[in-house]
Parts: structure tokens; C-alpha cells; sequence
């Protein structure tokens, strides 16, 4: 398969070609001898290539529109003073500017301190489970064994089960965590109480079964699939155990792709709130204070009264704007590794 | 590989007995290793993932009662599951709806994937600013974020949000297009279905992120012999749309069908979801799990059925 580069230099030559034999027999004088079929396929190619890009334009921005309006939205009614939410005259430009809700909404969400402790559950249970994960998918990707296929269904069965089912059995293990009997023989019988510990998240994740870990093992087994098999034997013939090579060889190779599934992990924690809320009782992370941000927000700005979603509008996009900050920041620096790592990790290899 | 470490034993035998590992054969032992890289995983997996699965099973047979670090179990038999079809309100109804939606939704998404997937593909000013955006949703839409963000566009006062985007294509504007074409007095389901499709298409293009991140890779799989060979037979952009770039993606859309319909069973934002998550707030564990169960065997029956007749169809390039 011709890579990316060859395609380029091809595509240049073919076009000098053509306009060099253009060229010759315009000086020449000759008529290009074209059937019918030929010249009606070159016209509609033409009108095509005119006319399509102005097509396409309309289209992509069109979507592209579609999918930026919330933002928008949020962006201009989080700066603009509440009064301007009924003003009819008001639908995107504000008539004046203020930081009063991010403000406000900053000091009910306590988002300093939450978000710090959201970074710091999320970058310990990303690296963990990145690691552990690649761990797995390597040995899926180079190693044959018995029971290998039954295994991977097991991965499979990772993606496709909602975390909803296993949580509650989850909720009691974690309770009274006591595997196998290994804490009550310290503390007299009762396990470790991990409910409300970042241990909740921790432990799955290095054990690689954190938030979407299938999805993280399938990944690493196709990237690892797709790296040339070479690599390795070099590394057995020098001596290298299969650890060592792992370790040396191919974990600097597929590092971009580290980077890609680290990435992920770090979205999918960030966003979660569904695990987070069900092991975490105190609002602890952002996605559980973005989640309860309204019933917050009532107690504290209108002491309680019932308020329509209406009137807290601005401080609920506001706590948006605030939740994805962080997000939206590095997926602008790294929106590459995001997308172009899925892409060339042979996903369909 | 495996003859140089045989050559290797042949050299010096005396060394091999010495070291004891290295009596197992290669083979074995390359599979102790591959036990070993996912060592950790299988205990987490038996640990966190299949005894979770089973327990949840086990409840759904159950009357539950929490109770210190474990649940106190009464034998109640497939009461539950008779209870969830039979006597619940909205279980089955709501069962029905999800159903549907995910029906319509899933080839729409498919359709709007590839087509969003192969404009992409093409070369143009501005490509890597569009790819950016169409995958923004991934990024925002798996959090709650988006259900304020729905939340407030269609309480938000003003023409708001997501129902200004169906006024664009209100039914009125179908009903034109017909009429404009002559066509009048077509069943009223038909503008309806057309009515809903374009209504909803926010939601349409905000859960297609992943897809088109499929198809884009899979389009940039395809040989560059097979494309230059349809250039040099002179085939159409029609032409070789379908026989060139829908049989090499082929097994992607398999792909994205599956992951297309799983996201829409599970995600919680649907009816089954809400009714399963409030009986859990409610601590009815073992009716919980039993509609649980009950959702994802009907699931898992749908996408067997859904794979077993795509995969005859599809292409795989030897």
C-alpha cells in the first residue's frame, strides 16, 4: 500500500503530466482525440469539481453549526446579566457584559477545590488504568493461549454492559472490602471501608477495570497488532524476557497511542458522574456538582424558593462553561493526538 | 524465532539443565507469558466485572434487603421479571419506544456517519478545523453538561435551543416540498417520519462522533491500488462510491452499527434507563436487576440478530 507521501508525489506527477501533454499538443496543433463517452465524462468531471466544493462548504457549515450552537449558546448567555434572559429584544449579543455569574456560580460549585480534587482522582486513575490496560491488550495482541477467545469475550462483554448492572454488588464490596478474607484478619472481621475513598475508582482501574477499560483493552490490541512483529524477535534474539521487551521496545513505540488512550481516560473520567455519585456520597468531583448545580444553586442564591430552571439559566450554562473549561482547553492543544491517534491506530485492522 | 532458540539448546545442553524455566518448551512458555501479561486484568475482571454480573443475577431471582456488607436474599422465583411485563405501568411501554427509536435512529446515524465521514476524507482548506468540531460531541456529550444543555434550549424562554432548529424544518415546510412536487395527500405518516427525522436532528449529529471517526479510518484504509485502478476504468464518484469504498468499509459499519445501537440502549438518558435508575434510588435492587436483565437479554438478542445478518454481507479482504 502506497503511503500517505508516495500518494502526494503521485497525484503532483500525474498533474504535471497531463499539463506538460496539454502543453505539447497545443503547440503541436493536434486536437485531443477523445470519444464521446470520454468528453462527456471529463465535462461532468469538471462541473463536479466547480461545483461541489461550494456544496460541500454549505453543508459542513451548516453541521458545523449545529454542533457549536450549545456552545454559543452557553458562551452568551453565561456573560450576560440575568435581567437580559427576558429581554425579547436579546437573542445572541448581550448589551452588556458581566463575570457576576461565572463568579457566583465558581463559589457554589466551590470549583477551586473541586476541580483540584476532580485533576487528582481522574490523573491517578488514568495512569493506573492506561498502564494495566496496555499490560492486557499486549498480551491479547502477542501471545497465543488456551482460552484466549473465551477471554476476549470477556473484554467484549466489558464494552457492551452498562456500568448500571454490576454497581450496586460494586457498592457492597466496597462497603466492607475484604477479598478473600485478607483485611478482617487486621481489623477484626469488618474489611476495609472504601465508600467515599478515591480508592472506589483507584481499584478498578489497576486492576483494569476502570470506566470503559474494555474499550482501552481493545485499543492496545489493535495498536499493538498493527506494530510490525520484528520489533520484538530482534529484542527475544538479544536476550530481552518478554517483560524487558515490553518495557523497552514496544512501549516507546506505541507511545502516541499511549498518549491517545491516556487522553480518553482522562475525558471519560472527567465527564463521568454516574460512577463517581454512586461510590462518592459528597459532592467530590465536577460532574457531581454540575449534576446537583441546579438544587445548589437554589439554596444558594434564592434561599430556597422554588425557581423555575427559567431563572437560573445563566448560572447553569455558567457551571457548564466552567465544567468543560478544562476539557475543551486540552482538547484544543491536543485535538490531534484525539483524533489521528484513533485513526492510524488501525482501529480497523 | 523458535528454531534459533532450538539451535541454541542444541549448542549447549549442559546449560539448560542447569536452568529450570527453560525446560518448558517454547511454545508453553510464551503462553505461560501471555497468562501473565493478562494476569491482572483476569483477577480485576473476575473481581469487579463477572461476580458483580453474577451477584446481579442472582438478585433479580431475590427479595432484597441491605444489610451490612451484603444483601439478605429471599427467594422470590421470576416473580420479578413477570412483575416488570405484566404489572409495571411503563416497563413494556416504554420497552416498545426505545425499541423504535433505536430502529429509526441507527441507519440514520449510519447514513449521516458515512456521508459526513467520506466529505471529511476529502481534501480542502479548513479540514482539520471540521474534523476538530465533529468530534467535539464525544468530548462534552458523555457527561451531564448535555442534559443541561438540552434542559435549558428548550426552556430557554426565547424561541430556544433545539426546537429553533425544527422550526427550520417545521412540518409546513415538508408538506410545501410535497405539494411544490406534486405530490399531494400522501399518508400523513410519511411527512410525520420525515417530520421527526429532521426535527431531531441535533441529536443526530451529536451522537455520531464516534461513528464518523470510524468510517474516517476505515476510508483511509482503503488501498490506493483500488482507488487508482477505478481512475484508470474511468468510474464515476457514484460508481466508485459504491463499489469501491462501501465494500472496504464494510466491516466497519458493522462496527459502528453495533456500537451505534449499544450506545443508544445505554444510554441514560433513555426511558428504560430513567425507570431502571429510579427503582435503584429507590433501593428495589432485585426488581432492578431483574428489568435490567430483562433490557439487556432483549438487547443482546437484537444485536445477534442485527450481526449475524449484516456479517453475511460483508467484505473482508483477504
Amino acid at each position: 500500500m502506497a503511503t500517505k507521501k508516495e500518494e502526494k508525489i503521485f497525484a503532483k506527477e500525474m498533474k504535471a503530466a497531463k499539463k506538460a501533454k496539454k502543453k505539447e499538443m497545443k503547440k503541436l496543433g493536434i486536437k485531443p482525440n477523445l470519444t464521446p463517452e470520454q468528453i462527456r465524462y471529463n465535462r461532468n468531471k469538471a462541473i463536479l469539481s466547480t461545483v461541489w466544493p461550494i456544496f460541500r462548504f454549505l453543508i459542513l457549515f451548516g453541521l458545523c453549526f449545529i454542533i457549536l450552537y450549545p456552545l454559543i449558546f452557553m458562551i452568551t448567555t453565561s456573560f450576560r446579566p440575568n435581567e437580559q434572559m427576558n429581554d425579547p429584544s436579546i437573542i445572541w449579543i448581550p448589551k452588556s457584559l458581566t463575570l457576576d455569574n461565572i463568579k457566583e456560580t465558581w463559589q457554589t460549585m466551590k470549583f477551586g477545590s473541586t476541580a483540584l480534587n476532580t485533576i487528582k482522582l481522574n490523573l491517578i486513575a488514568s495512569i493506573i488504568q492506561v498502564g494495566t490496560c496496555a499490560l492486557t491488550g499486549y498480551g491479547f495482541a502477542r501471545f497465543k493461549f488456551k482460552g484466549k477467545g473465551l477471554l476476549f469475550v470477556i473484554v467484549i462483554l466489558m464494552i457492551i454492559v452498562p456500568p448500571q448492572i454490576t454497581t450496586i454488588p460494586m457498592y457492597l464490596k466496597f462497603t466492607y472490602f475484604n477479598p478473600l478474607g485478607i483485611f478482617s484478619m487486621f481489623n477484626g472481621g469488618e474489611g476495609l471501608h472504601l465508600i467515599d475513598t478515591g480508592w472506589t475508582l483507584y481499584l478498578p482501574a489497576l486492576f483494569a477495570n476502570g470506566i470503559k477499560a474494555g474499550l482501552f483493552i481493545f485499543l492496545f490490541r489493535q495498536f499493538f497488532k498493527g506494530l510490525p512483529k520484528e520489533l520484538e524477535d530482534a529484542a527475544y534474539l538479544d536476550g530481552c524476557g518478554p517483560f524487558k521487551t515490553f518495557l523497552i521496545v514496544m512501549v516507546p513505540n506505541a507511545a502516541s497511542s499511549f498518549l491517545t488512550v491516556f487522553l480518553f481516560s482522562i475525558v471519560w473520567y472527567w465527564n463521568d458522574y454516574y460512577m463517581t455519585s454512586s461510590f462518592l456520597n459528597d459532592s467530590a468531583t465536577v460532574g457531581l456538582q454540575l449534576q446537583n448545580l441546579s438544587s445548589t444553586l437554589a439554596a444558594d442564591l434564592f434561599n430556597n424558593q422554588a425557581v423555575g430552571p427559567r431563572q437560573l439559566i445563566v448560572w447553569l450554562e455558567s457551571g457548564c462553561i466552567l465544567a468543560i473549561s478544562p476539557i475543551l482547553i486540552m482538547y484544543i492543544f491536543l485535538q490531534k493526538y484525539f483524533t489521528e491517534g484513533i485513526e492510524r491506530s488501525g482501529l480497523t485492522g | 524465532m523458535s528454531t534459533a532458540v532450538k539451535t541454541e539448546k542444541a549448542v549447549k545442553p549442559p546449560k539448560e539443565k542447569r536452568q529450570k524455566g527453560m525446560r518448558i518448551p517454547y511454545e508453553r512458555r510464551k503462553a505461560l507469558y501471555g497468562y501473565a501479561f493478562i494476569a491482572i486484568w483476569l483477577i480485576g475482571a473476575i473481581y469487579f466485572f463477572i461476580m458483580p454480573l453474577i451477584e446481579s443475577l442472582i438478585y433479580s431471582f431475590n427479595l432484597t434487603q441491605p444489610t451490612k456488607g451484603s444483601m439478605n436474599l429471599e427467594w422470590n422465583g421470576i416473580q420479578h421479571y413477570y412483575d416488570a411485563f405484566r404489572k409495571d405501568q411503563h416497563y413494556s411501554q416504554y420497552l416498545v419506544s426505545v425499541l423504535g427509536d433505536t430502529a429509526l435512529k441507527t441507519p440514520l446515524i449510519l447514513i449521516f456517519s458515512i456521508f459526513v465521514a467520506v466529505i471529511l476524507n476529502q481534501k480542502f482548506r479548513g479540514r482539520v478545523f471540521a474534523r476538530a468540531v465533529f468530534f467535539l460531541p464525544v468530548i462534552i456529550a458523555t457527561g451531564p453538561v448535555m442534559e443541561i444543555i438540552n434542559g435549558n434550549m428548550s426552556t430557554g424562554g426565547y424561541q430556544g435551543g433545539s426546537e429553533q432548529f425544527s422550526t427550520l424544518f417545521e412540518t409546513d415546510l415538508v408538506d410545501q416540498l410535497l405539494e411544490f412536487l406534486g405530490i399531494y395527500g400522501i399518508s400523513e405518516s410519511l411527512t410525520e417520519t420525515i417530520t421527526t427525522i429532521t426535527s431531531d436532528i441535533f441529536n443526530l449529529v451529536w451522537s455520531s462522533g464516534i461513528q464518523i471517526l470510524i468510517f474516517l479510518s476505515a476510508l483511509q484504509n482503503i488501498p490506493f491500488t483500488a482507488k487508482e485502478a477505478a481512475q484508470m476504468e474511468g468510474a464515476t464518484a457514484w460508481e466508485y462510491f459504491w463499489k469501491i469504498t462501501i465494500p472496504y468499509i464494510s466491516p466497519m459499519i458493522l462496527a459502528a452499527l453495533v456500537y451505534t445501537v449499544v450506545d443508544s440502549f445505554v444510554d441514560p438518558s433513555n426511558q428504560v434507563m430513567k425507570l431502571i435508575m429510579t427503582q435503584e434510588s429507590s433501593w428495589n435492587y432485585g426488581y432492578m436487576a431483574a428489568m435490567a436483565w430483562a433490557y439487556f437479554a432483549i438487547v443482546g438478542l437484537a444485536l445477534g440478530l442485527i450481526a449475524a445478518l449484516i456479517s453475511k454481507h460483508v467484505y473482508y479482504e483477504v
